[in-house]
């Protein structure tokens, strides 16, 4: 009796220290990606270039799609707390189907940008900047993407509205902060060529 | 009181609970915070003695440079052909020393062990946050170990470009032998031991955050748990920054990529690399490699706050300094990185500016200094291994850290950098002053680890030695330095100015010798002491933490039944009108009527009323 409740209590602090877990990581992702950035800065400074090209639009509309992707991921959310978990479901496949999007347009805007020569192996190292970093970030979506799906089979085999709530929630941490740090790059990128 | 429990280990046989153990569930997957410290711990020794004996390795060829050991060629094969080690060799040796000592010892081997070990049983936690994270993190630790020691085994040898790994040479496969297949592999190691390094610490940060008993408020917590939290926050903010400058040195190694690479002439071979910048490298790693200093000897500053105070029977001086201090070295270390760039034609502006961060980091050292030995001052000292150990550290900290007011000065700087004055100052500073912290953790904790004591006796023999020869070997260094000798330089028999220290290289080498026979005292003290040593009783030291109060035998759980409820700050040593001369963390003020002080109340009204009421029915007599 005793121990069932301190185990409880043992579950919701695991919970907590977890999600603490995924913040954690989204701050060490983001010096990272700091880091990349901060190259960037300083190599445009001592060489006074930088990438110096046009961006392929197929990453404004993977931009596009990625936001979209947030907001259905929010709405999985919302149903979630309203109990609604088929329409938490459906709007989890939504986000999921939006992520792979995502990363076939950044393939296809690789690929025009390796049709007009921007090649990786470049001597301007702007330009195979944008592949490193836009690169990675497409890791953190696919690992992102692992999160969804981790949720969407919380949802199938009807997990408790706590542990529910807790693979939902570090879903939407961690794919709201690779949007937003999408975003951030390619702001960066528009604004530093 | 509740006697249920929860985490039962004693079922051998009849494994129907969920926590039935089998000899790989508990010693080698195991996700026990104990016993993955003590898989730390023991990989970290191991790591220890192999850099140990490469250092001894480059030692010989630097005390004789001319002659041969035919032994070497024994054991060493065409590194050592005729008995000589090779040039490319001696390069190879000294790097891996320093990668081994840094990352492997210091960092793994020191953080991995006394975090995993300290956070849960210091602050009443069951055990971290995510034990499996914990898990994996040893592992990734172990296999970036076994791959770094892999690069022996290559026919070129491993990675020789100094554990800084500067390109072009870390960069140009071509460049010499140790370039090849061994800098592939120490990429490839240190990018498995950051991601070991990254889960250690988030799991870390969050235990500590999010995990505390009841009662343990930050300002409760020991000075080791604040060490170690902001160690981990170090690691948390700048390993990804040495990610993020491998992942492009892996590009420029692999794919051809210029972030590193310019204007390179290979014989008569123009290489097509263009407009990458070599400083960058070094911007990036800095980054990283300052934090890294602090990252290395913050925890064993945490330890001998703690042991200091234990064995002084005084409460620590200074508990709130102590902890400001370490939270300004935190800050300040990552504003610094430039003094170690002073020489590659940086705006001497800048270098101004980075050389007066660095040297504000005095200010805080110095303040944690004096606090050690305000804190021994009229104390009743006991000098258990583990206080020798940690009054080491001070002495080190001190001796080297005066030196690092010099090299932080940029103007001398320009003359030192690249000298053995360098070497000597952060050997003494960081290197056996993190030593001696940990080792004083290790004779401290021992019996917490093991539920046996190690032999006092083999432990001051292992004391005397180390830090005598200790100081006989890197106190020396200073003066090769200051007469302009070069680090990393193979045969002191090649250029006139140095011949004169070959003497002194002698006595340096057979202090290094000395030392590293001392070590012998401690390993054989240790692994006998795991299994023969005398049994230990629940809290030998007489310490106030409380780790002390969970039962000899390590269990699952750490406390059978509740966890412990904190009332008090970890540091009532010698308190007057105390019983004993230490009340653990988990005694009431309602207990220690006799001693309690207004200012342990923190203006609780309610609780000054009834000490006053107290006092007033007790304490006439004594006027």
């Amino acid at each position: 009796m005793v121990s069932t409740i301190q185990q409880q209590e043992e579950i919701t602090i695991g919970f907590k220290s977890k999600k603490f877990l995924v913040w954690l990581f989204v701050v060490s992702s983001t010096i990272m990606f700091g880091g990349w950035t901060s190259y960037y800065l300083v190599f445009m400074a001592s060489k006074g270039k930088g990438h110096g090209l046009v961006l392929p639009q197929y990453f404004t509309y993977s931009t596009i799609v990625l936001i979209a992707s947030s907001v259905f991921l929010f709405l999985a959310a919302r149903s979630l707390k309203q109990g609604n978990r088929s329409r938490q479901r459906q709007f989890l496949w939504i986000t999921f189907i939006l992520g792979v999007a995502f990363g076939v347009l950044q393939y296809l805007g690789w690929d025009s940008l390796v049709q007009t020569r921007a090649n990786l192996v470049n001597n301007n190292a702007a330009i195979s900047m944008i592949y490193v970093v836009s690169g990675f970030h497409l890791l953190h979506i696919v690992g992102g993407l692992g999160f969804i799906i981790n949720s969407i089979a919380g949802s199938y085999k009807q997990v408790s509205q706590e542990v529910a709530e807790f693979k939902q929630d570090i879903a939407s941490i961690f794919w709201h902060f690779i949007d937003i740090l999408w975003i951030y790059l390619y702001v960066f990128l528009l604004l530093n060529s | 009181m509740s006697t249920i429990s929860l985490h039962d280990t004693h079922h051998d046989d009849h494994g129907h609970g969920h926590h039935h153990e089998t000899f790989l569930t508990k010693y080698v997957f195991s996700q026990d915070h104990k016993m993955i410290a003590k898989q730390f711990l023991i990989t970290g020794i191991i790591m220890a003695v192999i850099a140990m004996i490469l250092s001894i390795l480059f030692r010989l060829q630097l005390a004789w440079p001319d002659k041969t050991f035919p032994l070497l060629e024994t054991f060493l094969g065409k590194w050592a052909e005729g008995g000589r080690i090779k040039p490319d060799f001696f390069l190879a040796l000294v790097t891996i020393h320093g990668t081994i000592m840094v990352f492997f010892v210091l960092t793994a081997g020191l953080s991995g062990t006394f975090s995993n070990l300290l956070i849960p049983l210091q602050l009443g936690a069951r055990d971290m946050a995510s034990p499996f994270m914990n898990m994996l993190s040893y592992w990734f630790f172990l296999v970036a170990c076994i791959i770094m020691m892999a690069s022996f085994f290559t026919q070129t040898g491993p990675a020789s470009g100094g554990w800084t790994i500067y390109p072009p040479l870390s960069a140009v496969p071509k460049a010499m032998p140790g370039s090849q297949i061994g800098m592939t592999l120490w990429l490839i190691s240190m990018v498995i031991f950051v991601a070991s390094s990254l889960m250690g610490s988030l799991n870390y940060v969050a235990t500590i955050l999010n995990m505390r008993t009841k009662g343990m408020d930050l300002w409760k917590m020991p000075l080791t748990i604040w060490a170690i939290f902001l160690t981990a926050v170090l690691g948390i903010l700048s390993f990804p920054v040495l990610v993020a400058g491998v992942v492009l040195l892996i590009f420029d190694r692999s794919f051809g990529t210029s972030f590193y690479l310019s204007d390179l002439v290979f014989g008569t071979e123009i290489l097509p690399n263009e407009g990458g910048s070599p400083i960058l490298w070094q911007h990036l790693f800095w980054f990283l490699g300052h934090p890294e200093v602090y990252i290395v000897i913050m925890p064993a500053l945490g330890i001998s706050s703690e042991i200091i105070s234990v064995n002084s029977r005084k409460p620590i001086f200074g508990y709130h300094a102590m902890v400001y201090s370490l939270i300004g070295i935190t800050v300040l270390s990552f504003i610094v990185w430039g003094h170690h760039m002073f020489v590659t034609g940086m705006n001497p502006l800048l270098g101004g500016v980075f050389m007066i961060t660095t040297l504000i980091i005095a200010v805080p050292s110095a303040v944690k200094t004096f606090n050690y030995l305000a804190t021994l001052w009229r104390g009743n000292i006991r000098f258990t291994p583990a206080m020798l150990f940690a009054i080491g550290l001070v002495s080190f900290f001190i001796s080297g850290g005066l030196t690092g007011i010099f090299l932080g000065n940029a103007s001398l700087d320009i003359n030192l950098h690249d000298t053995y004055f360098v070497v000597a100052h952060f050997h003494l500073v960081m290197g056996s002053a993190a030593i001696f912290g940990m080792l004083a953790g290790v004779y401290h904790w021992f019996p917490k680890m093991f539920g046996r004591m190690m032999n006092p006796k083999l432990a001051y023999l292992h004391f005397w030695l180390t830090f005598i020869c200790a100081y006989l070997v890197f106190f020396p260094l200073h003066f090769l330095g200051l007469d302009g000798v070069p680090r990393r330089y193979y045969a002191f028999t090649e250029f006139e100015f140095m011949n004169k220290w070959l003497t002194v290289n002698v006595f340096v080498t057979w202090a290094a010798i000395v030392a590293g026979l001392a070590q012998i005292a401690f390993l054989f003290n240790f692994f006998y002491s795991i299994f023969r040593g005398k049994k230990a009783t629940q809290n030998p030291w007489g310490a106030n933490t409380l780790e002390w109060t969970t039962p000899v035998e390590r269990l699952h759980g750490n406390w059978p039944g509740e966890i412990p409820t904190v009332y008090r700050w970890p540091y009532d040593y010698s308190k007057p009108g105390a019983a004993e001369d230490f009340i653990p963390q988990t005694v009431p003020f309602s207990e220690t009527m006799s001693s309690n002080l207004p200012h342990d109340f923190e203006g609780n009204e309610e609780a000054e009323r009834i000490q006053k009421e107290w006092e007033a029915a007790n304490k006439p007599v004594q006027e």
